[in-house]
This record gives C-alpha cells, sequence and structure tokens, in this order.
C-alpha cells in the first residue's frame, strides 16, 4: 500500500513556503515604491508600469511565488480540517490545476494577449 | 485504501469542560469557551488572512486583466472598488495581505531564531495585530 499523505514532504513545503514568502516581501514594498514614484496613475499610466521587461519578470515571479505559498498554505488548511484522504487530494489537486492555469493566465495578461 | 494520519478532538464541541484526557486536564473545542494567548490570535489570523487571499487571488488577477485590457475596463476596476462592497472587499483584502505579511515576517525571524522567548514574541505578536489594523485604517482614510 503506497502511503498518499504524511510528513514526508514537509521539509521540502517549509522550504518552498519560507523561499516564496521571502519573494514576496522583496517584491511587494519595491513595486508600491515604484509605483508611488509615477503616481498619479491613470490607464496609460498604470499600463506604462508594466512596459519594461524586467517589471513583466519580477511580476510574473512574484505570481508564481504567491500561487505556491497560497497552493502549499492550503495544503496545510486541507490537512488539518478535511479528514476524508480523497476529497483532500481531489481539492488539493484541483486548486493545484486552477493556480496553474492562473499562472499561464498571469502570464498572457503580462504579454498582452489575454 | 489509502490512508493518512488522523487528527484527534474531534468531539466536545462545547458543553462543560470535559476532564477524561490522562491527565485530567479540561479540554473542549468551544471557540467562545479558549482564550486563546496574543500568540494565538496572530496564529488563526495568518490562516484565516491566508485562506482570504489563496481564494481571492483569481479574482485578483481577472481584475488585474481587465485594468490593463483597455481604458474601460480601467475605469470598470477602479468604479468596482470604489463601490460600498468593492470598497469593503478591498479593506478586507487590505486588511489580509498586511496581517499576512506582517504576521510572516514575524515567523521569519522565528525561523532565523530571534524573538523566541516569551516576552519578545508577545511583544512581536500585538504589534503585529496592532500595526495590520493601524495601517488598514490608514489606507482606508487615505
Amino acid at each position: 500500500m503506497r502511503t498518499v499523505a504524511g510528513a514526508r514532504r514537509g521539509l521540502d513545503l517549509w522550504l518552498w513556503q519560507r523561499a516564496s514568502a521571502v519573494v514576496m516581501a522583496l517584491y511587494l514594498p519595491a513595486f508600491a515604491l515604484y509605483a508611488a514614484i509615477h503616481a498619479p496613475l491613470d490607464y496609460t499610466a498604470w499600463r506604462g508600469l508594466f512596459d519594461p521587461l524586467i517589471v513583466k519578470l519580477a511580476t510574473l515571479i512574484f505570481i508564481a511565488a504567491a500561487l505556491l505559498h497560497a497552493w502549499i498554505g492550503l495544503r496545510e488548511i486541507l490537512i488539518d480540517y478535511v479528514h476524508v484522504l480523497g476529497l483532500r487530494l481531489a481539492l488539493y489537486l484541483a486548486f493545484g490545476l486552477l493556480y496553474a492555469g492562473c499562472l499561464l493566465w498571469a502570464a498572457a495578461i503580462l504579454w498582452g494577449t489575454a | 485504501m489509502l490512508t493518512a494520519p488522523r487528527g484527534g478532538c474531534q468531539s466536545a464541541w462545547g458543553g462543560p469542560a470535559r476532564t477524561d484526557m490522562a491527565d485530567g486536564r479540561p479540554f473542549y473545542l468551544n471557540l467562545l469557551r479558549i482564550r486563546l494567548p496574543i500568540g494565538g490570535w496572530v496564529s488563526i489570523l495568518h490562516r484565516v488572512s491566508g485562506a482570504l487571499l489563496a481564494l481571492a487571488t483569481p479574482l485578483l488577477l481577472y481584475a488585474f486583466m481587465l485594468s490593463l485590457d483597455s481604458p474601460e475596463g480601467y475605469a470598470c476596476v477602479v468604479g468596482f472598488f470604489a463601490s460600498v462592497p468593492g470598497f469593503l472587499l478591498a479593506l478586507g483584502l487590505v486588511w489580509a495581505t498586511l496581517h499576512h505579511f506582517l504576521a510572516g515576517l514575524r515567523h521569519l525571524a522565528m525561523d532565523l531564531g530571534w524573538g523566541k522567548d516569551r516576552r519578545p514574541a508577545r511583544l512581536s505578536a500585538f504589534a503585529s495585530v496592532a500595526l495590520a489594523l493601524l495601517l488598514t485604517l490608514a489606507w482606508a482614510v487615505g
């Protein structure tokens, strides 16, 4: 019988949760400052914020970190409250698919093809 | 069959405190009777704010797409967040972001071994809750 739950993956996920947190903690203040410099914002200025390639890439990496962080966090919550293992795994994988779609969607938005 | 570790404590949702634990201490899960220390409040609010943000992420991406799509889409997003339900949603998300951010920094500091003693831990817990609320208020009036 294969064990599909338990603490075996814990350290890996713990580390990714910290790494993604650090990425977000660096991006959010930096972007807030960047946006504040260009205030007041209208549509043209808002769009202009995401014109430089470096901003597109940083924003995409931030969104990837946020989605990974959310997925790992939801796993903790599911482990605590959803005790029917089949349902827990189904929800966990459903959010994984949703967030994978969100990442591709974010790339399409940033590169103007969404 | 797939198996998973089982959580305990699934009974005793209220009523008088049960005292049938091995060592005779009472335990109950009635949230109105549990007196959480401040660190416990930071912890449960970290989870609540995280769940809120995790569920809101696809909606925020949708708003992000609209805002970049066209001047009309931008005006639509700005208009929504200026409406009463939109403002309340934004208020909740701003608080969730701030609380999760500050409580998260506190977690990272503790991972590095900083502020783990009782006094600094309680102080930073108070600071996280208070600062998140104050900054949310500042955002709301600003």
